[in-house]
């Protein structure tokens, strides 16, 4: 068995007598990079702040490194936690400078030591020489760095980052997000991040578990997320795509309106029922010589390729991802081919 | 093709900035007459009593001044900071009722409830009496006979100045984003360091404003510090005027009080400031008050009680209880009828100069406007002894020239201007403007320039705009106005009292004179009317606050 720094045991939360959360699990290994994925009102949010001790549990139970947090007896008040956290607006203390914000939770720490701590995050997160400066001198991902830096440092035995990136301009987002990553694997801090925003989520996380209605989706790595999704909110959620219908024709192959397409494992539906395939637009490939032709409806240039919205002749509207120099007019046949080997399906709804 | 920039506000169709513009500017310019006028007197030279003023009555004055401010400024803080908290941070029974009790000694000047405590606690007062009958130790009844002191008038200035502090400190623990306190906590620190290290330094700049405020007053006050005998800079300043009849004394002295205003104004400025950076709108405390029940409870409700039981309960009881059924008082309707008609034709006076200045802000803003308007902002930091002083000289100064001009055809001396109530009108202009365009500049601030755009181009005139948006939007601001200037103008006691014309009486002089006759009981009619006019705005600025 792997060792378990933060267990979440089938929690569920509620906010006046609404269930906010239910029956949710989750295991994070030590030093792993975990986030919770989800749309806006999924409950995300809420659990983050159940695992930080701000909110009580209805039933279920939290421990971080074989010790319980929160049971439905009992619970450790936030500040004995051990759990730093990250906020989504920042939360730096405005009147205190950088290096008395990072320090703030270093009170019971020699002064020496907090001296050494401070230097070495400030380092960690680039901003040598400004621990003098106060929040509002600095720009929005300085003191996101601050706020992340102040979090980590008292050792924390676990990191929560509550949508700490959603204040920022969309490019710094991105790169911020990797940048974080770095810095808490280089410092080995078991974390748990928060967003609706996937591409963050990517960036970030060793594993991610995708939330919807209170529950977990699917809990998984980024790459198995996105192309053996187990659940249909999943596979719309992470990336873009459409659902065909399509009949299990063998073991391995299922037959479609685009033809008779093989699996490269075995496929769990018995031969003759009913299915759906998840096609995402770069399964689909534009193909002047390919038998299938289907309208272009629609498009939408993206630099190194063209997205086209087509339609089939059986009136399903897919994504297909063209070359860029593949130039078609709207409403001009064209053929299309898949380029697959290993299917998504699931269970006709 | 014209087309309107998108940034700037729609321009008048009558191209005639300048009225506005000149409006704004000729009362920048009557705020900084009196100041200019007491100042100059700095550089015109040293009166012939200044030595002996230096010698031994400055020393006096400042010291009490000082002396006056500290207590006050202890005061304050010690009634309004821990109301505040405990009603920022708990849940109790009668929290609601008691977070706007709190504010009903604004209603009071300093100088009634200092005519209402000595009455009571006179010689042959009912508290004595009691006291005595009680065979209660003596020094507890010296005590109580000794309010007329300079402790005593602290503790008057601090029972109605405290509501100043409570505010700005209530709105600054509820502003306090939830958040902050929680990343302290994630960071190991418990409730009493999170107080210590989060709450109270966060609002440290809050009760600072409030503070200063209150110190301000406190040495703008003349009603309280002359009755309880107390030498002021304020009281030294008339006595001088009037007792040695030495203007340029007088307006000296005026300087130096101006540079310690001056001063307060400054901080108060940089303490505001650091108020905005603090306060964070994103979530508020409110959701996670602590509920307290028993005895904690208890101490909570008295706490806040005490304040609102000294500054308003009792003393509004005592007034009412005298005013029914003991005071002789004659001709009340006549003087109820002159101040209500200086009062209410000043506020409307000051409440449309401000109109036209807050206007000329949004449709010609200008570097040179902007600076102008804050200037007339210093206005309400002037002491109403030094504002009267400072109108007194040059209004003066000019009657003098017109009728020594008049003279050789046959037409008598008379005081043009500084015996009638141009004056006092100019005066009050002067002090009370800002109350105005405060007032109007944060209705104003509502109807964004996007908001004339859209109107312009859904059909509406440049007057439609106006009678259509604007009026509609801003009524509610213009009415408080009008309504703080008039009771803020039947409060004011110095300004009043010295620029009045002869035999012109109001019910502030009119309660300060019978005080002065030791007829505290007869005083009690005209001060139940101006506290029970005074505690209109405040109740209804409350209740508006509480809509937002």
């Amino acid at each position: 068995m792997d060792t378990v720094a933060l267990m979440v045991r089938s929690i569920r939360l509620s906010y006046q007598d609404n269930v906010i959360v239910d029956d949710f699990s989750l295991g994070l290994k030590p030093q792993e990079l975990g986030c919770l994925l989800g749309p806006s009102g999924c409950g995300k949010s809420t659990l983050l702040r159940a695992i930080a001790g701000f909110q009580e549990l209805d039933s279920g139970e939290i421990w971080l490194d074989n010790e319980p947090l929160s049971t439905e007896h009992h619970r450790v008040s936030p500040e004995h936690r051990g759990v730093g956290m990250v906020f989504q607006d920042i939360a730096l203390f405005p009147h205190l400078t950088v290096a008395e914000n990072i320090t703030f939770g270093l009170t019971d720490w020699p002064k020496a030591s907090q001296g050494k701590r401070l230097a070495e995050l400030l380092e960690l997160i680039g901003l040598v020489g400004l621990n003098q400066r106060y929040p509002h001198e600095l720009s929005g991902g300085q003191q996101q760095r601050v706020a992340l830096a102040r979090a980590m440092a008292p050792k924390p035995k676990l990191l929560l980052l509550d949508e700490p990136f959603s204040g920022l301009d969309t490019e710094l987002r991105g790169r911020l997000a990797s940048e974080v990553r770095t810095i808490l694997k280089s410092d080995g801090i078991c974390s748990l991040l928060v967003t609706h925003d996937q591409r963050e989520a990517f960036d970030f996380a060793d594993r991610i578990s995708v939330m919807y209605g209170g529950q977990s989706c699917q809990f998984d790595t980024p790459f198995n997320l996105y192309h053996e999704p187990t659940d249909p909110f999943v596979a719309h959620f992470v990336g873009a795509g459409e659902m065909v219908d399509a009949r299990v024709e063998s073991s391995r192959s299922v037959s479609s309106p685009l033809g008779v397409l093989t699996n490269d494992t075995d496929l769990e539906f018995t031969i003759g029922s009913d299915v759906q395939i998840f096609l995402r637009p770069d399964d689909l490939i534009h193909d002047d010589d390919s038998s299938y032709k289907a309208t272009l409806i629609g498009k939408h240039f993206r630099g190194a390729h063209h997205l086209y919205d087509v339609r089939l002749d059986n009136g399903v509207v897919l994504g297909c991802l063209a070359p860029s120099h593949h130039d078609h007019e709207v409403g001009e046949r064209i053929g299309v081919s898949l380029d697959i080997e290993h299917l998504v399906v699931f269970a006709k709804q | 093709m014209a087309v309107t920039s998108s940034h700037q506000p729609i321009r008048w169709a009558f191209n005639r900035p300048n009225g506005l513009f000149l409006t704004t500017i000729i009362a920048a310019l009557c705020v900084a007459l009196p100041i200019l006028v007491v100042v100059s007197f700095v550089i015109t030279g040293v009166s012939d009593a200044w030595p002996h003023l230096l010698d031994t009555l400055l020393g006096r004055y400042a010291l009490n001044s000082l002396l006056l401010s500290i207590l006050v400024a202890v005061g304050v803080v010690m009634l309004g900071v821990p109301a505040a908290w405990i009603i920022s941070f708990y849940r109790f029974r009668g929290r609601g009722v008691l977070s706007w009790l709190l504010l009903l000694p604004m209603a009071y000047p300093a100088y009634i409830l200092a005519y209402t405590y000595t009455g009571v606690l006179d010689f042959s007062g009912p508290v004595l009496t009691f006291l005595r009958g009680m065979d209660a130790p003596t020094w507890l009844m010296e005590s109580m006979l000794n309010i007329r002191s300079l402790p005593g008038a602290a503790l008057m200035l601090s029972l109605v100045l405290y509501p100043y502090v409570y505010l700005l400190a209530r709105a600054a623990f509820m502003e306090q984003s939830a958040n902050l306190m929680e990343a302290a906590y994630t960071l190991g620190q418990d409730r009493w360091r999170v107080f210590i290290r989060i709450v109270i330094p966060m609002a440290r700049p809050a009760i600072a404003a409030g503070t200063l405020l209150a110190i301000m007053e406190t040495l703008a006050d003349f009603g309280t510090v002359e009755f309880f005998g107390v030498q002021t800079f304020t009281t030294g300043i008339v006595r001088t005027y009037y007792g040695f009849g030495d203007t340029a004394g007088a307006a000296q002295l005026s300087t130096l009080l101006l540079g310690c205003v001056f001063f307060l104004v400054i901080f108060e400025k940089s303490s505001r400031r650091k108020v905005r950076y603090y306060s964070d709108r994103l979530r508020r405390l409110n959701q996670t008050s602590i509920p307290l029940n028993g005895w904690r409870q208890l101490v909570a409700q008295l706490l806040c009680l005490i304040p609102v039981l000294f500054g308003f309960l009792l003393p509004t009881a005592i007034l009412c209880y005298w005013a029914l059924f003991f005071a002789e008082f004659q001709s009340m309707w006549s003087l109820v009828a002159n101040s209500f008609f200086l009062a209410g034709s000043a506020s409307l006076f000051v409440v449309m100069v401000a109109l036209v200045i807050c206007y000329a802000n949004r449709l010609y803003p200008s570097r040179w406007l902007s600076h102008a308007t804050t200037f007339v902002g210093l206005g309400y930091a002037l002491p109403g002894v030094v504002v009267a002083i400072g109108v007194l000289i040059p209004f003066g100064a000019i009657d003098h020239f017109v009728s020594s001009t008049l003279e050789p055809l046959g037409v008598g001396p008379s005081l043009w201007l500084s015996g009638t109530l141009v004056a006092l009108v100019f005066a009050y202009l002067v002090r009370f403007l800002t109350v105005a365009t405060g007032s109007i500049t944060s209705g104003l601030s509502r109807v964004r320039p996007s908001v004339d755009q859209s109107g312009r181009l859904l059909g509406l005139s440049q007057f439609g705009v106006i009678s259509k948006l604007h009026i509609p939007i801003i009524r509610g601001s213009v009415f408080t106005a009008v309504l703080v200037c008039f009771v803020d103008i039947l409060k004011e006691l110095p300004a009043t009292l010295i620029l009045r014309p002869f035999d012109f009486n109001t019910l502030a002089v009119k309660a300060y004179e019978l005080a002065g006759d030791e007829r505290l009981v007869d005083a009690s009619v005209p001060s139940i009317l101006i506290v029970l006019v005074g505690l209109v705005p405040v109740v209804w600025l409350n209740r508006s606050v509480n809509q937002e």
